[in-house]
């Protein structure tokens, strides 16, 4: 393994969360969820080479595990909505039992993917507490736009986890 | 709810999160990619070098035939190779414009936008080319087959202009309609989500 290999393995498993959630955000089926998972892997470490750190290395992150996920990645495209629904659902049904705190997180990553695929990654960015100043560079919008963007889906997340 | 109980239900998935070891992210970076655009890549490199020994095997051959039309028609596929070799550089020169994905979602959207567009345009114009160029060598395979000087009678002659001419034009209808439609099927799906992608940041 070269010394930046090396680098590049030990940013990764830094940040690896930042990953997987994205690719929770975008991929429902596990199997696939992997899939994406390396391909975001690789595509970060085509592009290790030209990153100087001038961008903070999540912005870095986001912007090319987002752009893999929204625009640079084709297999799961065919009933994704419907499956969501019944994988909550057979979640809930399985485990009556299970914790509020578990079934409201299930609940909000289903009404997250009811979103638009633009709409996932600025909520996503924004519960990870990301500044709006960062989340306008990630997406190539204005702060203002953001602002304005978060309380629409805001309300949007509100209603749908009240369904 | 508020943005803050959210925040709260957030973290809360993050704590089923199995992560992976050093050696298995270590195994990735030997993995294929599966991104649209190295599948393409993948599929022009093969047909590249699929052209090229093919050439090769009928350079080959062809050298060994003593003359006739046995030998013109392998030094016409043979040209027809080397039409196609250039044509396969070309798209990979055009694949080679999508990576990587560096900016912004809207500036690679933008990119990603123009860069498919210019290649099926390209993809279109070629193929439009190519047919007119099939045709023309099926028309001169007969002409071998049957003596230039007796073909070119015969395809003067104005009842068999008159079934060839509108012959061509269909053949190039319906040749390029098929380019259209397998081209659509292959793209307009992925091209029409990155349109949508983009009108929605630009609202």
């Amino acid at each position: 393994m070269t010394g930046d290999e090396k680098k590049f393995i030990n940013l990764i498993n830094e940040h690896q969360g930042l990953i997987h959630k994205v690719c929770i955000m975008y991929v429902s089926n596990p199997e696939l969820r992997n899939d994406l998972f390396q391909e975001i892997v690789l595509q970060l470490w085509k592009s290790f080479h030209t990153f100087r750190g001038e961008a903070k290395i999540t912005t870095w992150m986001y912007r090319i595990a987002l752009n893999t996920a929204i625009s640079g990645y084709r297999k799961q495209t065919r009933n994704v909505k419907t499956q969501d629904l019944d994988e909550v659902h057979y979640n809930i049904s399985e485990h009556p039992g299970a914790e509020d705190g578990e079934e409201n997180a299930q609940k909000l990553q289903w009404a997250i993917r009811q979103l638009s695929e633009i709409e996932r990654a600025m909520v996503m960015m924004a519960l990870e507490e990301i500044p709006y100043e960062e989340i306008a560079e990630t997406v190539g919008i204005t702060q203002n736009n953001v602002r304005v963007r978060m309380n629409r889906i805001r309300e949007k997340l509100r209603k749908l986890m009240n369904v | 709810m508020e943005i803050e109980d959210l925040k709260h239900i957030w973290k809360k998935q993050s704590e089923g999160f199995k992560p992976k070891d050093k050696t298995e992210l270590a195994n990735m970076l030997k993995g294929k990619s599966s991104s649209i655009i190295m599948r393409l890549k993948r599929n022009v490199w093969f047909e590249l070098i699929f052209t090229f020994l093919g050439g090769l095997g009928l350079l080959a051959y062809a050298l060994t035939l003593p003359g006739g039309y046995l030998k013109w028609t392998s030094i016409a596929i043979l040209i027809l190779f080397a039409v196609y070799s250039l044509y396969y550089l070309k798209k990979l020169r055009l694949l080679n414009r999508f990576d990587p994905g560096n900016e912004d979602i809207k500036a690679n959207l933008e990119r990603l936008i123009y860069n498919l567009k210019g290649y099926l345009k390209f993809y279109r114009r070629s193929y439009s080319v190519l047919y007119p160029v099939f045709f023309i060598i099926g028309l001169l395979f007969v002409a071998i087959e049957h003596g230039a000087e007796g073909f070119f009678n015969k395809v003067t002659k104005p009842d068999v202009l008159l079934i060839l001419l509108p012959g061509a034009a269909v053949f190039f209808i319906f040749s390029s309609w098929l380019t259209s439609w397998y081209l659509k099927k292959l793209y307009g799906n992925l091209l029409e989500k990155l349109e949508s992608l983009l009108r929605e940041l630009e609202v």
